[in-house]
């Protein structure tokens, strides 16, 4: 209870932070809207051509791209620093989170808010509620998937990013990862041989914050929930083990900050 | 009661090598070669409950390793340590409750915020109720006199009036303990007094024990009472400050600069003159040997003066005469 105050009272201070620069704020969500509708287009074109691609509908990506943009978006706007671990480590900006009794890894993440996120969000809601899946049950498992997907997106890069404590600077590798992950989450499944399946199921899980919980939300089917669930919780305890390990070898560092 | 005990602490950091250039580059990459740096020796001290320790020694001494791995942000190579009965690698979050931290290379207030709004966050940090955050920031801002600045987005803040923030935001929680990393670097005198100033009356009024850690002498001098200065990660002088001020700080620099020309033949006995121009001069002197009323007259006796500093010799110096004269 004490930590979900302590976040609450984080949420707060990054608002409060935006708020400082409104302007800028309300550029970068706006902008993020017109980025995602531009880069939906394509879509639109084809199904202009196709009515269907191996079962998935116009509809069907519409859904799939509001799940995977709200996911990423309330990622980036309630836990920003999710993509900057690697050079928080490195740079020894861990000594802030470590010196305060809050958990250190939750902290570091939810110190930073990317105000883009907030147009993420407007345009996932707007694309599912366009999807034409809206309803009590259909947006009850959205809600679900985009938790899972927050999770999943924020996991996977907490442990590309902690192999930081053992190899030095990942952020490249992160932004490769990050790269993959967003790009193939925005793709049906269906599309991909059973090979390249598995991987985005394990290796590279964009297919558990894309197409699995598209699946998911049109129908409920056991299977889709209980990888969409398992995913999440294993990817989450596996982030949460490495960035422990890693913490006993964390060297700190002597670069002068200037700001928080 | 003893606040902190170290036993033989160590902390070792592994470093890569590389020769210049971009074969060493290419061959670095398939073939690295690491060497380790031993950035704290087999420490051991202790610090008593409500002590002022000044923790000082130059830059890569082990000064701030020693300090983080006190506050568990570092896991030690070997060694124990007991910070107010915690280990604190292993009960981090135990500690943090009961100390403060301040690294002065590295601020802990939200830099577009004002300043009160990082201090209500840190009640929620501590886990302080909003009643007592507020009636603990209203006190906090009259002993640091910071009350007007409270309300000012802190990257509109001079140093020294974010640094007396940052050091009022770590005393908070009521902090047995506080650990200063380099709360004067980049202060003018002034700042400097005022932070020294606030953090005597925090010991003498709510015994919160200080360690310090500093590469300033003049730190040292005004708010502790027993010194430990390091080098090269050991302890190399460990006692009372006005012992160390008796028997090592007793050399004074100082800089004059006079209204007119002085005579190209000034001298005083007892003096060591470092550099003298037409207008001004540069000086050293054993305030053991040599009284520092007599320098001072002479001084302002030789012409009309326009500026004069007196400051403490760097404490690179301090510690290259005591490795000079022996811990004595």
């Amino acid at each position: 209870m004490k930590n979900i105050q302590f976040l609450l009272a984080l949420w707060k201070a990054n608002l409060q932070a935006s708020m400082e620069f409104r302007a800028a704020f309300l550029t970068q969500v706006v902008f993020m809207i017109l980025n995602n509708g531009a880069y939906f287009v394509f879509w639109i074109l084809y199904f202009d051509k196709f009515n269907e691609v191996r079962g998935w509908t116009l509809n069907d990506m519409m859904l799939l791209f509001g799940i995977a943009a709200c996911s990423w978006g309330v990622a980036a706007y309630f836990f920003g620093n999710f993509t900057m671990l690697a050079e928080i480590i490195v740079k020894g900006r861990l000594d802030y989170y470590l010196s305060l009794p809050k958990p250190a890894l939750l902290h570091a993440l939810a110190s930073r808010s990317i105000g883009s996120g907030m147009g993420d969000i407007i345009y996932g809601v707007g694309s599912f509620i366009l999807s034409g899946y809206l309803s009590p049950e259909g947006f009850a498992r959205f809600i679900f998937c985009v938790f899972t997907g927050v999770c999943i997106f924020i996991a996977f890069l907490i442990i590309v990013q902690s192999l930081s404590f053992w190899l030095g600077n990942t952020t490249a590798l992160s932004q490769i990862a990050l790269s993959a992950l967003l790009t193939f989450s925005l793709y049906p499944s269906a599309l991909f041989n059973t090979a390249t399946k598995f991987i985005l199921l394990t290796l590279v899980p964009a297919a558990l914050i894309g197409s699995v919980p598209a699946e998911f939300v049109r129908s409920f089917a056991w299977d889709g929930f209980l990888q969409i669930t398992a995913g999440a919780l294993i990817l989450l305890g596996l982030a949460v083990t490495v960035f422990r390990s890693g913490l006993k070898r964390y060297e700190s560092g002597s670069a002068i900050q200037v700001e928080v | 009661m003893t606040a902190i005990e170290v036993r033989q602490l160590q902390k070792t950091f592994q470093t890569k090598r590389k020769a210049a250039g971009l074969g060493a580059s290419a061959r670095a990459l398939f073939k690295p070669e690491y060497s380790e740096v031993e950035a704290v020796k087999k420490l051991s001290f202790q610090m008593d409950a409500g002590e002022l320790l000044g923790f000082i020694g130059p830059n890569g001494a082990g000064k701030s390793t020693t300090i983080k791995m006190l506050t568990g942000i570092l896991h030690p190579s070997g060694g124990e340590a007991s910070v107010l009965g915690f280990t604190p690698w292993k009960e981090r979050r135990k500690l943090a409750f009961h100390i403060g931290t301040v690294f002065g290379q590295r601020p802990q207030l939200w830099y577009h915020l004002p300043a009160i709004d990082t201090l209500l966050l840190f009640g929620k940090i501590y886990e302080l109720d909003d009643r007592e955050a507020k009636k603990r920031i209203e006190f906090l801002s009259e002993a640091f006199e910071i009350r007007d600045l409270l309300e000012t987005p802190v990257r509109k803040l001079s140093l020294g009036q974010r640094m007396r923030c940052e050091v009022a935001a770590s005393l908070l929680h009521r902090p047995k303990l506080i650990l200063l990393d380099e709360p004067s670097i980049g202060l003018d005198v002034v700042a400097k007094q005022r932070i020294r100033d606030a953090i005597r009356r925090m010991n003498q009024e709510e015994g919160v024990g200080v360690l310090l850690t500093s590469h300033d002498a003049g730190d040292l001098e005004a708010l502790c009472k027993r010194v430990i200065i390091v080098n090269h990660g050991q302890i190399v002088y460990e006692d009372k400050v006005s012992t160390l001020k008796r028997k090592h700080l007793t050399s004074k620099l100082v800089e004059v600069r006079y209204a007119q020309e002085i005579p190209s033949n000034f001298h005083l006995k007892g003096v060591e003159l470092l550099k003298v121009g037409r207008y001004g001069v540069k000086l050293r002197f054993d305030s053991n040997q040599t009284p520092v009323d007599r320098v001072m007259a002479h001084l302002s006796g030789a012409g009309d003066l326009v500026d004069i500093t007196i400051s403490d010799p760097p404490v690179e110096e301090v510690i290259a005469k005591i490795y000079k004269d022996g811990p004595a």
